[in-house]
Formats: C-alpha cells, sequence, structure tokens
C-alpha cells in the first residue's frame, strides 16, 4: 500500500497509512522531535527564567549540526549582528513552532489501515512536518540537484540507499499533500 | 547542500536596535535563496499560502529561485520583514533580508 493524501471536504485531507509505512513514519517523526529537543540544550546557558518566559533565548549563532543549522538559517543576508539579534528573539518560538508540526503529525497517524481525516490545520502542521523532515533526511545524505544520478552511482550494499529509499518515499508522500492544498480554496 | 549563494554585500551600516528611526526610510527586501532539497511545488504552494499571490505570480518567484539561484518574494518595514523571514523559515524555505540597494 501506498499512501497519499487526498482532498476531503472543507479543506481537509484524508490519508491512510499501510503498516509499514506507518511505523517508518512514527519513528522518523519521533527522531525528528529528539533531535530537535525542547530547546534547553543550548551549550553553557542558564537561561533567565524572565526571557525565557518570553521566549528569547541565549543561541546567537546557527547550530553546528548542519541538519539542525538548515531549519534555523541567519535572517539577514551577511550580517551576523543582526542574525544573532534575529536569532535570540526568533529561534524559541520557532524551534516551538516546528515542535508543534511534528508532534500533530504524529498525534494523526492513525492506526495501521486506518483512514485518517485531518482538517486544514492539521493538513497544514504534516505538510511542514514532512518538508523539515525532508530537510534533515536530505541534508545528512548531501542531497543536491543531481541526487537522481547519485543514486544511481551508489553500490547495493551502500548503508545510505535505505535512508534514501525513506528520503523518496517522504518526497513523494508530501508531493500528494502540496497536490491535494493546491487545488483547495 | 544548496547551491553557492551569489555574494551580496549590503550597503547599509547594521543598526542595533535603538536607532530604529534610522532606517525607516530604507525598504528591507526578503530574498528566498534555492536549494535542492525544497520541491516547486511546494515553493510555489507556501508563496501562495503566505503572501496571498496568486498561482501564476508564485510560480514565477519560485522559477526565479529555482533559475537564478534567489528572487525577492516581499519587501517593507524591517519588522514586516523579519516577520516574513521567520514564517518563510517556518516553512523550511531558506530565506534571508537585507537593505533594498
Amino acid at each position: 500500500m501506498v499512501a497519499a493524501f487526498r482532498r476531503a471536504r472543507k479543506g481537509g485531507v484524508t490519508v491512510t497509512f499501510g503498516t509499514d509505512e506507518s511505523r517508518v513514519l512514527r519513528h522518523v517523526l519521533a527522531e525528528m522531535l529528539d533531535l530537535l529537543g525542547s530547546g534547553d540544550d543550548t551549550a553553557g546557558s542558564s537561561e533567565d527564567p524572565l526571557t525565557a518566559a518570553v521566549g528569547i533565548g541565549t543561541s546567537t549563532s546557527a547550530p553546528e549540526d548542519p541538519a539542525l543549522a538548515r531549519l534555523f538559517p541567519d535572517g539577514y543576508t551577511d550580517d551576523p549582528e543582526s542574525s544573532a539579534d534575529f536569532r535570540r528573539y526568533t529561534e524559541p518560538g520557532l524551534r516551538a513552532a516546528k515542535r508543534g508540526a511534528l508532534e500533530t503529525a504524529v498525534a494523526t497517524l492513525g492506526e495501521p489501515g486506518e483512514r485518517v481525516v485531518l482538517t486544514p490545520e492539521q493538513a497544514e502542521a504534516w505538510l511542514r512536518a514532512l518538508n523539515d523532515t525532508r530537510l534533515v533526511l536530505g541534508q545528512r545524505l548531501g542531497v543536491t540537484e543531481q541526487w537522481d544520478e547519485l543514486i544511481e552511482s551508489l553500490p547495493d550494499d551502500d548503508p545510505r540507499l535505505g535512508l534514501f529509499w525513506v528520503y523518496d518515499r517522504l518526497t513523494y508522500l508530501q508531493e500528494t499533500l502540496v497536490q491535494a492544498l493546491w487545488t483547495g480554496p | 547542500m544548496s547551491q553557492t549563494a551569489p555574494v551580496i554585500s549590503p550597503t547599509e551600516i547594521s543598526s542595533p536596535e535603538g536607532d530604529v528611526e534610522l532606517d525607516v526610510d530604507l525598504p528591507w527586501i526578503v530574498l528566498v535563496w534555492n536549494d535542492p532539497i525544497n520541491t516547486m511545488d511546494y515553493v510555489a504552494l507556501v508563496f501562495r499560502k503566505l503572501f496571498g499571490y496568486s498561482k501564476e505570480k508564485a510560480n514565477r518567484l519560485m522559477l526565479d529561485v529555482h533559475e537564478k539561484g534567489r528572487a525577492v518574494v516581499s519587501s517593507g518595514p524591517r519588522e514586516k520583514a523579519e516577520i516574513d523571514v521567520f514564517r518563510l523559515h517556518e516553512h523550511g524555505l531558506w530565506a534571508t533580508m537585507q537593505h533594498d540597494k
């Protein structure tokens, strides 16, 4: 069974995940949530509770993990100072938003074989969750514009092949969601 | 990860928080940069969703990003540009803001 999102009434979408798909998605989404953490992992920080309460972080530079850095790019072109300020004020909120989308996806996976009906808001969360997951996987794999040729050249026992397969499936899944939402109101 | 982005040197001097009034007359532009992971359809959908652009304009901007390496997707005061950058980052697009020249 190959899952595909389809338009439903009132701007929602439906999808049915098979057993294996459900298992892989659950695993990948959980890994993403682990990767994003709770935001308390900024090195050497003991945040002022007041600034933490209003969502101001302590991080002033991009995460060292290149995959994470891709999710939290600099906000200003060639302006490290402004980027650092922007990051401090926005990264915690951005992290929370991305976590929220992933958590919504996990919560609406449904049982294997169950036809899940998603509201427009849940569909939007899936869109962002899937895309962030693809960004991380793609970053880890070193996906480039020529990645089709790259896959062709990999030997059959290359450990990246499995991850490419997951990336490919997620790409297809996201595309069906984009199509379902594109033709909406 | 992504194609080499053209280096664009900002002409403005980075102003600290207190000097907001100085750059009120200088518009800010928001750029979206090409990357090999975001799909074209997804990028166009995000432009429609975030900025209310028509399908035609969203597709045109997306093609600009894809073919030229980057495109200006919005402009305005600093505060608006920062919100736009945030929302684009929320959707996984690689966006930055800078002074318009």
